[in-house]
Parts: structure tokens; C-alpha cells; sequence
């Protein structure tokens, strides 16, 4: 009788409502606060009673007649629908209600009489929408019942007022009007309270069900004879009973309102209307200003969703109620970019439909498919092109009979919002994702439909239907037709064997990797309608989980990804190890499959991955999310694989230039393996990060001898800014890469420094315009030498020499070792050197005829090469390598003397 | 200008440092006008590919160093486009067939026969026939080497063929026997100290004993590797002086740091760590097969006497999976799992053991 209810304050306004109870229980029921859809609090509590009253009502059930079923005080009918569908049984009054508002109701310290009128409006109104509710909820009575209902005496229950307690705990009460009920149940019985049931609930719920659906079929046959006649079988019962106006759409309201919304912000544009004031405050943001037309900025839609919530209709039915023409374009109408051009610019252009006067909204079904041929992106990008404004210079754009700009809405339908084709579309269409609306909106409308078709149908057998099918309102009809169609009765277990095979299609990766590493949940369980026993035969019904996604290699990656936080307390880790050669047999029939293209070998993959079942399952596991490490390490991969191979590009170059000489260092894995790790080291000697003119000799060789290396071998400091605005020289290609493993470089090469780089760097360039200089001047120098009649034969050589000073040259290298003895000098410097001893066997002499004793001590030194000569005592003299075409000549000493 | 490796590789099978046995008989074989079908085959970094060079030298005359690279593009049965790098002179050829993967067969045999229907048409050529070279002869496919049987007699008068293999295991045994064999091994620590002397010298300065003996025992008879450090090691610390630190690869530190990390926790978390440093390795596009047998080397060394010949059991049985297979990463922690099993296994073992002894 006393019923103490608590709500958590997130109850919405009417499900504050009088819970319904029945007055010999005494029941609590803490709301946690998720019981917000408005009608729902009429099934709740019936819900917090079945575990007491269970076996009562049971008995009740058996016992009563069929008169109960719409009987308001009766509580089995509510039972029945397992508290979705509240029948307008539950208006009883309780003698006393405890009601403890948690502060929401009215302030604490205002007058008790004020409080007291804040809360006599909601419960006035919540006594009318709960006549509402009871009216909507309710299938309307059949006569039957209604004619039931007569023989009971009407009772008129005393005013009992409703006590409220404030949060500061003053007491209110609220007064209630007198109602007049039929009498409550006189057969309920406390006793029978909070004991356990000996029979379990499901069976028992079942036996109901087909009581019920016995009963129903005594009931039944005169009124779905009529009806049926009325209604010839040849239409499909989802156009029959397809939604023609706004208010009759099912689902999320909110979706609707969104999309009506956005086509109503279209009317300025389209109709000329100003919009009124109210409108104007809701859409602030999507109002665009600078907008000629008035027209939204966003100017398509695109709703998107699973099948069967009713996108196309919500769709039509909004354009047809905002005063459109609807042009469809669905995937069995050719959509390529020519379509565009071809029928939906006239279209929009002309603004409405050849010989109608509505303005024409143009709907594009199911973007995401088949668009027709490899083009399916065309498509897309197409119509995103129709949106675009045209240009700014009206005036041109006007005399060249641009485009017009789009001044009709358009709205694309789709199931995967994130499909690859419409990656273009998406930044410019307003998004709007149709969620699965509450089961129990479906099953009252399944339950009207069956109403009128004649179908007798309990409400449970709906509910597993709609849950079965996951809200897809075409697929509910269409099962319920063929159900009819045989003419048989709709109860569970028929609805089960009808709906086999219905949305398994329809499950994610994560989905099937959190079904191998959970044991089944009892929910799942009883969507699929399974049973213990068979829940342990789990080997079939994984595998073709598995199977059904078709591909079980994201699934092996999952598996890889997870299992070794499963079991983390297996001390020899034995079910790692049985689960690690599971994997390794998958891999290996997987990777043989492909290579051999034995696809026969394909149905049983998905059995290799089936153990994780037994070996890792856990209860209370956290659910699995997708794991993307596998995927990223390929990524990471394949841009490591780039700059090796930008690396072996570079060397090719030089070894093109350099007679082959690095060819050896990147074939096979010596790249990976010695040469990269080992040319980090040598291009990072410890320099100091001085002036390049004050540089010590011996840091001075070193310079130059990294520029050398540096240069043969393509590898460049680019200049960058960074992220935060800082100049930073970055290696190109970037093999510093290869020393860096978790982050870190390593620690025994030294970090080069900005100001180290920069030095590099303008070495590296004077380097690179000195060998593009070279090449030049070589050229000029073949030509004087023609001029003085001397080897003609060297043009060619110049001319690829220029080539090669522009870089990159590899396929006509004609590499010059084999010339070295007659080649030209490289270094500018050492020209008229080099020139008079190729030309003459007599002593050298310079610019004023001398003879030239010690030639180019400075070119020497600065290699210091120079230096050592001196001290040792062994004369040798060698032209500076040049920077292209290397001349190295052993002088005898006697020719200079 | 170029590397030292490079730059001191010995261009004739006089400068030959080390195996003179064996240059001495590649010499007569050039000197003896009828040249066989070769298979060099040894460690990397022995110096087959140096010792190719040099015999083709002796072959051809200087003519073989006048090289041309270029690019090749051959289209595969599935239209694809496969680049393929050849370096060539007028006398010999060398390819990689690996580089086109699995449809090296089109390479060799498009080109070879290519090569093999024409003539030498130089008449100052000092041989009537040109050589093919074929790097990484051991990583050619099934296909691709049944189909160099065949050419390899028919064309005998205009072609030669030299292949360069690590080992011979994965060559069929109809191209060995067609083959003369010339196994280069990798030189001893004295043969590889008087190479980094040489280049030394040629350097003009001081290489303490010391380093050089470091060097060496680092790079494991890898001559180039050898050379390649020598080379960093100049370029960190010019004076070659102090206490030298010689430095490994980084991926090898770093497979070493894996090994550690399974020998001191066997545990699933663990696990996941040691897959986050696989994934490490495998994205700087470091080979599998190395990465295990890296590992399985540091770990061996840091187990007791009777575990090490099963951790390397193991590792073989799952390198060969690897191989076969197609998730390298699978594999890679199937073997880990396998040791960890064992490690803990023997531990547990040893533990009880030495209770009941105690008691």
C-alpha cells in the first residue's frame, strides 16, 4: 500500500506521474534515473513488481478471463507485455504515496503555499497526459472487452492526497481528483510476496504467451474476417501502412523535427516567405547572412542510417508536407557525373517539376551504393559541385551563362554515414544520423497494424520481434505479412523460426571479437533464443558469426590484439600458448590461401579463431574496442619503406656518378641492416658550431669530408619551420629514422645543433653550385679546347657533365674511371695546372712563363693532405678530388722540377 | 669523395687481401678461356661481390669498370609494372631478380634471353661471351630458378652466369650442379685487422691496436660492416684515442633490450610489451628472420646450459613458419610465448629441485 518512490530527478515531467501499483503491495522502487521516455513509467514499476508478484499473477492469469486483458484493474495484462506496452489497466490510486522530490520541486525556503502550487500544475497535468498516454499507449479496446468491462462495479475512490516531501524535508500534499475505477484486484495476496518462484520466469512467460494467443484465437474470428476482405493481398504491407503525414512518422522525433527543420529553412529561398520570428531564433546557426538567396549553409542533408528506420519516408513525407515536389534518384536509376548535368541540373534550374506548380525538392536514395561504374566518386563530387556558389563577378559569370546558383534543397539518403564515396560530400551536407527509435514506439504500431489486418499477436511475441529484427520497421512488416499469409498466429517461437538468419549480416568487428572473448550475456542469449545447452556448442554459432563478416583476418587481428590481456594470471601461460598456435595455424592457412589461390581453404579460417572462445572467454571482461596498432605499424611501415627507398634512390645517383661505387650497399638487406645505421653515425661528427672561416684545421677536414659524403650521397638539411615557429633543419631523406627506435635517438650520436646544420647546410650548397659551376665551366673549357684544336672527343663527356650537375641522373651515367688518365681537371682552381700537363711533357709554367715549383701548397692543405706531405718525405702530388668528376693522378715530382 | 668501403675496394685479384688460394684460382680460371657457370656463396661481408668484380677484370680488362645504371621496367602476366635496376658494362650485366618479388621469372627470363641471343660484337672483346651477374641468387623463386636451368645450357656459348648467394640451401640442386662452386668465407680477425691497417696507411694516420681489435671482434667477420664502423668511429672521435665506444646498429641494441625483457618477466603482460618493440622493429623495415634469430642468439646466451638448445629449437621451427607465413608479428610472439612457457617451466622446475634437496 505504501509505495516510496524516489526519484533520482531525471525522471521526465509526466513520468512523475502516480505509479500504478497495485494497493496490497508494497513495493520500492528506486528509479537510477535512465527512465526518462515519457510514457514509459506506466510500464516501470509493473516491472519492480514482477519478482514479488510473479506467481500470483500467474495464477491470476490462468484463472481469469479473457477479460483481463484490457481490464484496468487487473495487473496481468501489463504483465504480459512485459511492461512495454501499458495497457490503460494501471490507473490505480494508492492510498498513500510517499513522494520525495529531491529539491526539484519548487524551492525549499519559498512559501509552502507557492511550492504547493508549483507542483499542483504538473500533477494536474500529468493526471491528463496520463489520460493521454493510456489513450496513445492502449490499443484501442475491442469491443469484446469494452463489453467485459460493464459488469463491474464502479467504485469511487476517496480523494487521497499525494504527500510530498520537499528536499528540506517539509511535507506537501497534493490533492488528487476523485476518479471513478473499476474495483482493484481482490485476489492479490501478500502472502504469496518475496517468495521465489518454483516454476522460472521465462517458462512461465511463456505459458502465458500462449494462453494468451489460445484466447485470442477463440476470440478472434469475426472481426478479422471483415477485414481482411476489405484489404486485398496484393500490396505489401510497409506501403499499406507507410506514414502519409508528419504527426503519423514513428521514431526519433527529434530526427524529424531536424529535418523539417532544415527544409523549412529553405522557404525564404524557395517560397519567398519571410521567416517568422520564432524560426528565426531556432536556426541562428545555420542562418547564413551573406546568403543572396536565403538559403541555409549547408544546402544538402544527408540522413543517414541503418535499413528499415524509414529514412525515404521521413524524407517524402516532410518534402510533401513542407509543399514540395519530390524528384527521387535511387540506385536503380543510372548515377553517373552525366546524370547530373543531364536531369537534376534542369531540374533544380527550372525549380519545379514539368507541369506541376510546387517548387521541386530532389531526394537522392541510397548515395552510398552502387553509383554506377568505377566512377561512383564522380557522382558525388558532382553534386557537391552544384552547390558552390558561382563565382563573385556576378557580372561575368551572368554574360557567360554560368551555372545557376542551386535554389532548390536536396536531400541524400544513405546507410553508411562514413562510406567511402561520400567523403566529399560530407563537409558540405548537414548531417543527420535516424537512430533506431524505442522498441516499444515499434511494437504499439506493429500492434495497431495487427490490430486492423486481424492479426492476433501478443505483444511479447512483438517485442522479440522488433528486437530480433533491431528496430527495422520494414522487416517487422513484412515477417508479420508472411505470417499471416500462412495464417497462423504470431507467437514467439514462430517468430523466431521466421526471423532466422534476419540482421545477422549486420555485425561489426568488435562486435563478433567481444562475442569470442565473452561468454554469451544473458540478453544476447535470449535474442538469439538459445538455450544453455546449446550456448555450450558454441563452435557453430561463432564460427559463423565469424563467417558472416567475411573477414576473418581483422577478426585474427582482434584476437591478436587482445588475448594476451585475457588469462593474465595463468602462471605457465599454457592458454597463451595454445592460443598464440592457433594464430600462427590461421596465419598459415591464411597466407597460403592467397599465394596458392586455394580459396577452398577459406571455410575453415573461421574455426582457427573459434578457441579463443573456450581459452580466453571472461565474464565482466571490459568490451573491446577496435584495436588499430597492427594497422598503424603498417602504416609506419610503409613510410619507412619510403625513405629507404628515397635513401637507395639517392645512393643509386651516386653511385651513377661515381662509378658504381655504392651500388653494393643496397641490395638486399644490407641497406636496412649496416648502411643506415652506419651513415647516421658518419654524417654526425661532433662539430662545433663556429663560423666556418675561424674553423680549426683539423674540424675544418672533417667538415669537408661530411659535406663530401653529403653531397655523393643526395642527403640534404632542408630548412623548415617548425610547429612552433622556429627555424629547424631537417635531414632529407629523413634516415635519422633509422637510429631513432621508441622516441629516442641514440645515445651515442651526438644531437646536431641549428646552428651545426646551418653550417652543413651552406657547405652543402656552396658544394653543390661549385659542381653545377664545374660542369659549366668544363663545358666552356672543352669548347676552347676545340678552339685550340685540341680532343674534340671530350664534348660528349662535358655535355653529360652538365647533366650531371643538375642532379640526378642515373640511366646515362657513362661513368668515367676507365678515362681517368685523360680527363679534364674538375676543380676550377687547378685548371691551368691540369691543362698544361695534359698538354705538355715540358715543366709547367704559370701565367708569366716561370717555372712552378711547389703548385697549390694552399688547395693542399685544406685537406690536409697538403701537410702531410711535408712531413713525410715521400712527394706525391694529388689534384684535389673534384666534386663531380674525380681526378686523381700520381705526378711524379720531377715534372714540377 | 666515396666511402671507405668503397673507396678501398680492391679493384683487382691482385689487391686481393685475404684468400689468395682463391684468387689465385680465379685468375687461372680467367687466364684459361673456358669459363664455368659460378656460384659465389658466403657470410655477408666476406667480399663476394668484390671478388666477382675483380675477376671480371681480369676477364674483360678495364673495360668491365666503364658502367652504365639504368632503369628497366618489365610488365609482370598481371600487368604490373616491375622496375628493375641494371648495372651494366659492354661486357657483363648485373641484376637483383629480388627486386621484382614474386615475379622474378619474367626478369630472368625476358633479359637473359635477351642477353643471351646476341652476340658479342665487339671483335676487341678478350671473351666471346658476356656475363650475367645475379645478386641475392638465393632469394629467387622456385619459378624463377627452374627457369635459369635451361638457359644456363642452352646459351652456354654466348653467356656466362655468375650467381652470389648466401648460402647454396635455397638454390635447387639442378643450378648447383651446373655451378662451380666457390665458397668465400669470411676472413679471420688477423685477415681483417691488416685490411683496416691498409686502409690506414692509405689514410695516412694511426689506428691504435686496440680499436682495431674492437672493431673487429664487433662486426663478426663482416668486412663492410667492419669498414663502416671504422668509418664512424673516425668521423665521432677523429683522434681515435681514449676509451672508443664502437657502436652497434641500433636495431640490435634494440633487439638485445626484447631478449632482456623476456628473460626477466614471463608473464602475458610482458608479452604485450615485448609485441609493442616487435612492431618497433618490424616498422623500421628490419627483416623478421633477423629480428628472431637476433633475439633468440642474446636470449640463449643469458639462459641455463639445457635450455638453450630448445630456445633454439624453437626458434628455427618458427622462423620456418615465419616464413611460410604472412603475420610476421604472429610468429614472432608465438616463439616469445614458447620461451617464456619454457623459461618458466625449467625455473619452476629447478625450484622445486632444489627444495627437495634442501629438505
Amino acid at each position: 500500500m505504501v509505495e516510496i518512490f524516489t526519484s533520482t530527478g531525471l525522471l521526465g515531467g509526466p513520468s512523475l506521474a502516480p505509479a500504478p501499483l497495485e494497493p496490497q503491495l508494497e513495493s520500492n522502487f528506486v528509479s537510477n534515473g535512465l527512465l526518462g521516455t515519457g510514457p514509459s513509467p506506466l510500464g516501470i514499476p509493473q516491472d519492480g513488481q514482477t519478482s514479488n508478484s510473479g506467481e500470483k499473477s500467474v495464477g491470476d492469469a490462468e484463472m481469469r478471463s479473457p477479460l483481463s486483458f484490457s481490464n484496468g484493474a487487473t495487473l496481468q495484462s501489463d504483465f504480459v507485455s512485459n511492461g512495454l506496452l501499458g495497457g490503460p489497466s494501471s490507473e490505480m490510486v494508492p492510498e498513500d504515496l510517499v513522494f520525495r522530490a529531491n529539491g526539484l520541486l519548487g524551492s525549499d525556503n519559498g512559501p509552502r503555499d507557492s511550492a504547493f502550487a508549483s507542483n499542483t500544475q504538473p500533477s494536474q497535468s500529468q493526471d491528463d497526459s496520463f489520460l493521454n498516454i493510456s489513450d496513445i499507449l492502449g490499443i484501442r479496446p475491442n469491443e469484446s472487452s469494452r463489453s467485459s468491462r460493464a459488469p463491474h462495479t464502479p467504485i469511487t475512490l476517496p480523494r487521497a492526497p499525494v504527500r510530498a516531501t520537499t528536499f528540506s524535508g517539509r511535507t506537501m500534499y497534493i490533492k488528487r481528483k476523485t476518479r471513478v475505477l473499476s474495483a482493484p484486484n481482490k485476489t492479490s495476496n501478500p502472502s504469496g510476496m518475496g517468495k521465489l518462484l518454483d516454476v522460472p520466469i521465462h517458462r512461465l512467460m511463456d505459458e502465458i504467451s500462449a494462453t494468451a494467443a489460445s484466447k485470442l484465437t477463440r476470440l478472434a474470428p469475426i472481426e478479422p474476417m471483415k477485414k481482411s476482405t476489405l484489404a486485398p493481398e496484393d500490396t505489401l504491407w510497409v506501403d499499406r501502412y507507410r506514414p502519409r503525414r508528419f504527426t503519423e512518422l514513428l521514431g526519433n522525433e527529434r530526427v524529424a523535427r531536424e529535418t523539417m527543420m532544415w527544409v523549412k529553412q529553405w522557404d525564404w529561398c524557395v517560397f519567398g516567405k519571410k521567416r517568422s520570428k520564432k524560426r528565426q531564433r531556432e536556426d541562428d546557426e545555420n542562418y547564413n547572412p551573406d546568403d543572396e538567396y536565403h538559403r541555409p549553409k549547408e544546402k544538402l542533408l544527408l540522413i543517414s542510417g541503418p535499413p528499415g528506420l524509414g529514412k525515404t519516408t521521413l524524407a517524402h513525407v516532410i518534402a510533401v508536407q513542407a509543399g514540395y515536389e519530390v524528384m527521387e534518384i535511387n540506385a536503380s536509376d543510372a548515377r553517373s557525373a552525366q546524370v547530373v548535368d543531364d536531369r537534376i541540373r534542369p531540374t533544380l534550374e527550372a525549380g519545379s517539376a514539368v507541369g506541376s506548380t510546387k517548387p521541386v525538392l530532389l531526394i537522392i536514395d541510397e548515395i552510398d551504393g552502387a553509383t554506377g561504374g568505377d566512377n561512383s566518386s564522380s557522382f558525388v563530387q558532382k553534386l557537391v559541385s552544384l552547390t558552390f556558389d558561382r563565382p563573385r563577378n556576378k557580372r561575368k559569370a551572368r554574360d557567360q551563362k554560368e551555372k545557376r546558383p542551386l535554389l532548390r534543397p536536396i536531400i541524400c539518403i544513405c546507410n553508411d554515414q562514413n562510406a567511402h564515396a561520400l567523403a566529399k560530400l560530407r563537409p558540405h551536407a548537414r548531417q543527420i544520423r535516424c537512430t533506431r527509435p524505442a522498441d516499444i514506439h515499434i511494437v504499439k504500431r506493429l500492434r495497431e497494424i495487427c490490430d486492423i489486418e486481424g492479426l492476433k499477436a501478443d505483444t511479447r511475441a512483438l517485442s522479440t520481434l522488433v528486437g530480433v529484427a533491431k528496430g527495422d520497421m520494414r522487416g517487422c512488416l513484412n515477417t508479420l505479412q508472411f505470417i499471416k499469409s500462412r495464417n497462423e498466429d504470431v507467437t514467439e517461437p514462430l517468430i523466431r523460426r521466421a526471423t532466422v538468419g534476419m540482421k545477422e549480416a549486420d555485425t561489426s568487428i568488435t562486435n563478433v571479437i567481444n562475442e569470442l572473448f565473452a561468454p554469451l550475456s544473458r540478453k544476447r542469449a535470449k535474442e538469439l533464443g538459445i538455450g544453455e545447452e546449446e550456448e555450450s556448442r558454441y563452435a557453430s554459432r561463432l564460427s559463423r558469426a565469424i563467417e558472416g563478416l567475411n573477414n576473418p583476418s581483422s577478426i585474427s587481428n582482434g584476437c591478436f590484439a587482445h588475448y594476451a590481456n585475457c588469462c593474465r594470471h595463468d602462471a605457465n601461460m599454457s592458454s597463451h600458448k595454445k592460443g598464440t598456435e592457433w594464430l600462427a595455424t590461421y596465419d598459415l592457412f591464411s597466407s597460403i590461401m592467397y599465394s596458392e589461390g586455394d580459396f577452398g581453404l577459406h571455410s575453415y579460417l573461421s574455426y582457427f579463431l573459434v578457441p579463443f572462445h573456450p581459452l580466453f572467454k571472461e565474464r565482466g571482461g571490459q568490451r573491446i574496442e577496435r584495436d588499430s596498432t597492427d594497422w598503424d605499424n603498417l602504416q609506419l611501415t610503409r613510410s619507412n619503406d619510403d625513405i629507404y627507398k628515397s635513401l637507395s634512390n639517392g645512393v643509386r645517383t651516386a653511385s651513377g656518378r661515381s662509378a658504381g661505387d655504392y651500388r653494393h650497399l643496397i641490395t638486399g638487406q644490407t641497406l636496412q641492416l649496416e648502411f643506415a645505421p652506419f651513415i647516421n653515425r658518419i654524417i654526425s661528427p661532433p662539430l662545433r658550431p663556429v663560423n666556418s672561416q675561424v674553423i680549426k684545421p683539423t674540424e675544418r677536414a672533417l667538415l669537408l669530408r661530411l659535406v663530401e659524403i653529403m653531397v655523393a650521397l643526395e642527403l640534404r638539411f632542408i630548412q623548415e619551420k617548425a610547429e612552433d615557429g622556429q627555424l629547424v633543419y631537417r635531414l632529407d631523406p629523413p634516415i635519422d629514422v633509422f637510429v631513432t627506435y621508441d622516441g629516442k635517438r641514440a645515445a651515442d650520436i651526438a644531437v646536431s645543433r641549428y646552428a651545426v646544420r646551418h653550417l652543413v647546410a651552406t657547405e652543402i650548397d656552396a658544394a653543390l653550385i661549385a659542381r653545377q659551376a664545374d660542369a659549366v665551366e668544363k663545358s666552356k673549357g672543352s669548347k676552347q679546347s676545340d678552339f685550340f684544336g685540341k680532343a674534340s672527343r671530350k664534348l660528349p663527356e662535358a655535355a653529360e657533365d652538365v647533366a650531371d650537375g643538375h642532379g640526378g641522373v642515373e640511366g646515362d651515367g657513362e661513368l668515367r674511371r676507365a678515362d681517368r688518365s685523360e680527363d679534364v681537371p674538375a676543380n676550377k682552381r687547378a685548371r691551368p695546372q691540369a691543362e698544361k700537363i695534359d698538354i705538355a711533357d715540358k715543366p709547367p709554367v704559370d701565367f708569366f712563363g716561370r717555372l712552378i715549383t711547389v703548385p697549390n701548397s694552399g688547395i693542399g692543405s685544406k685537406s690536409g693532405i697538403g701537410k702531410k706531405i711535408l712531413k713525410e718525405y715521400q712527394v706525391k702530388y694529388q689534384f684535389l678530388e673534384g666534386n663531380s668528376a674525380a681526378v686523381r693522378k700520381p705526378v711524379k715530382v720531377s715534372t714540377f722540377l | 669523395m666515396s666511402l671507405w668501403v668503397d673507396k678501398f675496394r680492391p679493384r683487382t685479384l691482385d689487391e686481393l687481401h685475404y684468400h689468395e688460394g682463391l684468387s689465385a684460382r680465379l685468375k687461372s680460371l680467367a687466364a684459361s678461356g673456358d669459363f664455368p657457370h659460378m656460384l659465389f656463396y658466403g657470410p655477408s661481408g666476406a667480399g663476394k661481390k668484390t671478388r666477382i668484380s675483380c675477376t671480371l677484370k681480369q676477364l674483360f680488362g678495364n673495360g668491365v669498370e666503364k658502367l652504365k645504371i639504368d632503369q628497366r621496367v618489365f610488365i609482370s602476366p598481371s600487368k604490373r609494372k616491375l622496375e628493375i635496376n641494371i648495372v651494366q658494362s659492354n661486357f657483363h650485366i648485373e641484376i637483383t631478380p629480388s627486386e621484382a618479388g614474386n615475379y622474378d621469372r619474367v626478369v630472368i627470363q625476358e633479359l637473359l634471353k635477351e642477353i643471351a641471343q646476341t652476340q658479342q660484337v665487339d671483335l676487341n672483346a678478350k671473351q666471346r661471351f658476356k656475363v650475367v651477374i645475379i645478386n641475392e641468387a638465393d632469394s629467387l623463386s622456385r619459378d624463377a630458378q627452374a627457369a635459369l636451368r635451361r638457359t644456363m645450357e642452352k646459351y652456354m656459348s654466348n653467356m656466362r652466369i655468375i650467381l652470389c648467394a648466401n648460402s647454396t640451401s635455397r638454390l635447387i640442386a639442378p643450378i648447383k650442379s651446373r655451378c662451380l662452386l666457390m665458397r668465400v668465407a669470411a676472413p679471420s680477425p688477423e685477415e681483417m685487422q691488416t685490411v683496416l691497417e691498409h686502409v690506414a696507411k692509405k689514410l695516412r694516420f694511426d689506428l691504435p691496436p686496440e680499436a682495431s681489435q674492437q672493431i673487429v671482434a664487433d662486426s663478426g667477420g663482416n668486412m663492410r660492416k667492419a669498414l663502416l664502423v671504422f668509418e664512424a668511429l673516425k668521423m665521432q672521435s677523429p683522434d681515435l684515442s681514449g676509451s672508443l665506444k664502437i657502436a652497434k646498429p641500433d636495431w640490435e641494441t634494440y633487439c638485445h633490450k626484447v631478449a632482456d625483457l623476456i628473460v626477466q618477466e614471463q608473464t602475458p603482460a610482458r608479452v604485450m610489451e615485448v609485441r609493442s618493440k616487435f612492431y618497433e622493429l618490424l616498422s623500421h623495415c628490419i627483416p623478421p628472420t633477423v629480428i628472431l634469430k637476433t633475439v633468440a642468439e642474446r636470449v640463449v646466451e643469458r639462459v641455463d646450459e639445457n635450455l638453450k638448445a630448445d630456445i633454439m629449437h624453437w626458434a628455427a621451427f618458427y622462423e620456418c613458419r615465419m616464413r611460410i607465413g604472412n603475420k610476421k608479428i604472429y610468429h614472432l610472439e608465438a616463439w616469445v610465448v614458447k620461451v617464456m612457457s619454457l623459461y618458466k617451466v625449467t625455473k619452476h622446475f629447478v625450484y622445486d629441485f632444489d627444495m627437495s634437496e634442501f629438505e
